[in-house]
């Protein structure tokens, strides 16, 4: 099997694997417990609070609250801004961030909050200058996502703070879900509030994420019961998860050079690009403002999914931005942002490269897909 | 996804155009974005003799199209038209999730359009003493008046019930409305 998939979620590492281990065995104690058994978790959670506050560069690990997932670092770090601030009434946000944020802000409408939806140009990017126009006195919130997951676009996070900070009182919360472990982050040096990331998108399990919450954001809890996480987010924690996360930020730190999946993502990329006449990349062509793995393409007028179910037929695992279903509108939301024309946005493949993929993998991927392009091409209705 | 339709999917039969003369029909879906051409040849005697397709669409549609293009053939076209207007059995005998079934239902539209469209073509060119009305069923424009004078019909399927036209491809139906309205007056 070749795994191109790996922004929908990633393999868990050898080495998150061997470091959970003992805490699916051994050590299965409750952290909040006083013995020794307790006080040993406890401090396997501290270690890896620790790893994963120098993986995003936050002041203090006291900023990391552990969490199950990065939706839930999404929900929480909205809701909890916006009922602390009843009186505000107005949210900053995109038409391309993740559904996490989005539809809480959909919610959001529904419950009388106005939100200003972002929008962006053709190659995925925000205009800033919206951005200060859309500032209010009664801004709550602004949040704005690091990476955009399909497309990898990436947002200037540091100006976008410095101008929320410069030109508000709002609270300024990043969705850096796709981002961390794939671009260097530095939260202590940004006007960044709040950021969500979730662990199985750099090699920990699926099940746990966190959200940093800069010391003297006042934040109130989401899940309510035991005292764990200074009262800040109740729940026993899933210790060998949060051990994961903590190894995937360690490794993630030490072994950071993404320099091999870059030059195969644009191995992969060039080879398409040039070797698919009806091939189109979706997403700013500068590979800087994009993150290292991701490659969005379209290819036009051939439906997504059937290119997805013939590599699937392969071994070649990628996702599309296109699902047919009855109940649900298909082309997607970042895509439509972009007003990427129809007939492409229908036959977008994303491509996301990974630590274990090879050359070989993606020289197969290259000879496989042009094969599958032509035959759907021919079968086009559109096509001439 | 069963075996008949991975099949299917990865190894379509009939893509492209059937030869002239050809009949041809389309169906889209804003919903979902697919779209698909599907193309008939007739003999002398209206049988099908070839039929091919285009799509671009999930597995579900394209395996559908093939499926559908492979069995009309040899058949007349009432039966085609017939065949289109079950989209419902096409997708239980392929164990196709009830959110998919809209993929089965846009193959099914395209083969009902083709035949509609050799129906118009075939109404307008009967020559025969009374006027043609249901070109799958081979009714006339007497014989469905009589119909709805004698029983005193008032839908279009009640005029189906009792001589059949309309229930092919479904392209004269709205000739048979006109008939029903002018029996009113």
């Amino acid at each position: 099997m070749i795994y191109l998939d790996n922004n929908a979620t990633t393999a868990v590492a050898p080495e998150v694997y061997e470091a959970m281990q003992p805490y699916l065995s051994k050590y299965f104690g409750n952290p909040s417990s006083p013995h020794a058994l307790g006080r040993h978790m406890k401090h396997a959670v501290e270690d890896a609070r620790i790893e994963v506050a120098s993986l995003i560069g936050a002041a203090d690990p006291k900023e990391i609250v552990f969490t199950s997932c990065g939706s839930e670092s999404d929900n929480w770090a909205i809701r909890g801004v916006l009922a602390t601030r009843p009186d505000k009434k107005h949210v900053v946000t995109t038409l391309v961030e993740h559904e996490a944020v989005r539809n809480v802000c959909h919610q959001l409408e529904k419950e009388g909050y106005d939100v200003t939806w972002l929008g962006v140009d053709g190659n995925g990017e925000l205009d800033l200058e919206e951005l200060r126009n859309a500032l209010r006195a009664d801004t709550a919130l602004v949040s704005i996502m690091l990476a955009n997951n399909e497309t990898g676009v990436l947002f200037p996070m540091r100006e976008i703070g410095h101008i929320v900070r410069e030109r508000s009182g709002a609270v300024f919360h990043v969705d850096g879900v796709q981002a961390v472990g794939k671009v260097p982050i530095e939260l202590k040096s940004c006007n960044v509030d709040l950021f969500a990331l979730s662990g199985h998108k750099l090699h920990a399990p699926q099940g746990v994420g966190a959200l940093y919450v800069r010391s003297g954001v006042e934040l109130p809890s989401f899940i309510l019961g035991g005292k764990q996480e200074e009262g800040r987010r109740a729940g026993t924690l899933a210790v060998p998860n949060i051990v994961g996360l903590g190894a995937a930020c360690s490794l993630a730190r030490i072994d950071g050079d993404h320099t091999l999946i870059e030059s195969l993502r644009n191995q992969l990329e060039d080879g398409i690009l040039e070797g698919i006449s009806n091939a189109h990349l979706n997403g700013i062509a500068d590979r800087t403002k994009r993150l290292p793995n991701t490659s969005s393409i379209s290819f036009e007028h051939v439906d997504g999914q059937s290119i997805l179910a013939h590599l699937d037929d392969k071994g070649i695992c990628v996702s599309t931005g296109s699902a047919c279903h009855s109940s649900s509108h298909t082309a997607s939301p970042t895509l439509k942002a972009m007003n990427v024309p129809y007939s492409m946005a229908q036959g977008s493949i994303r491509f996301s490269v990974g630590r274990y993929n090879t050359e070989e993998e993606i020289e197969t991927t290259l000879d496989v897909l042009p094969k599958i392009i032509s035959k759907l091409v021919e079968m086009s209705p559109t096509a001439k | 996804m069963i075996e008949t339709l991975k099949d299917h999917f990865l190894n379509p039969r009939n893509v492209g155009e059937a030869d002239e003369p050809r009949f041809t029909g389309r169906a889209g879906s804003f919903v979902c974005g697919a779209a698909a051409r599907l193309s008939v040849q007739l003999d002398e005697s209206h049988n099908v003799t070839e039929a091919r397709f285009k799509a671009a669409g999930c597995e579900v549609l394209i395996a559908s199209l093939s499926i559908l293009t492979e069995r009309v053939r040899g058949k007349t076209t009432t039966d085609a038209a017939l065949m289109g207007q079950h989209p419902e059995t096409l997708a239980v005998e392929l164990s196709v999730e009830k959110d998919k079934v809209h993929c089965v239902q846009l193959a099914c539209d395209a083969l009902v359009a083709a035949i509609c469209e050799y129906s118009d073509v075939a109404r307008n060119e009967w020559i025969g003493e009374e006027a043609l009305i249901c070109t799958c069923f081979f009714v006339s424009e007497q014989t469905i008046e009589r119909e709805i004078r004698d029983k005193g019909l008032t839908t279009v399927s009640e005029v189906t019930r009792a001589c059949n036209a309309g229930g092919g491809c479904g392209s004269c139906q709205p000739l048979i409305v006109e008939l029903l309205e002018a029996s009113w007056d």
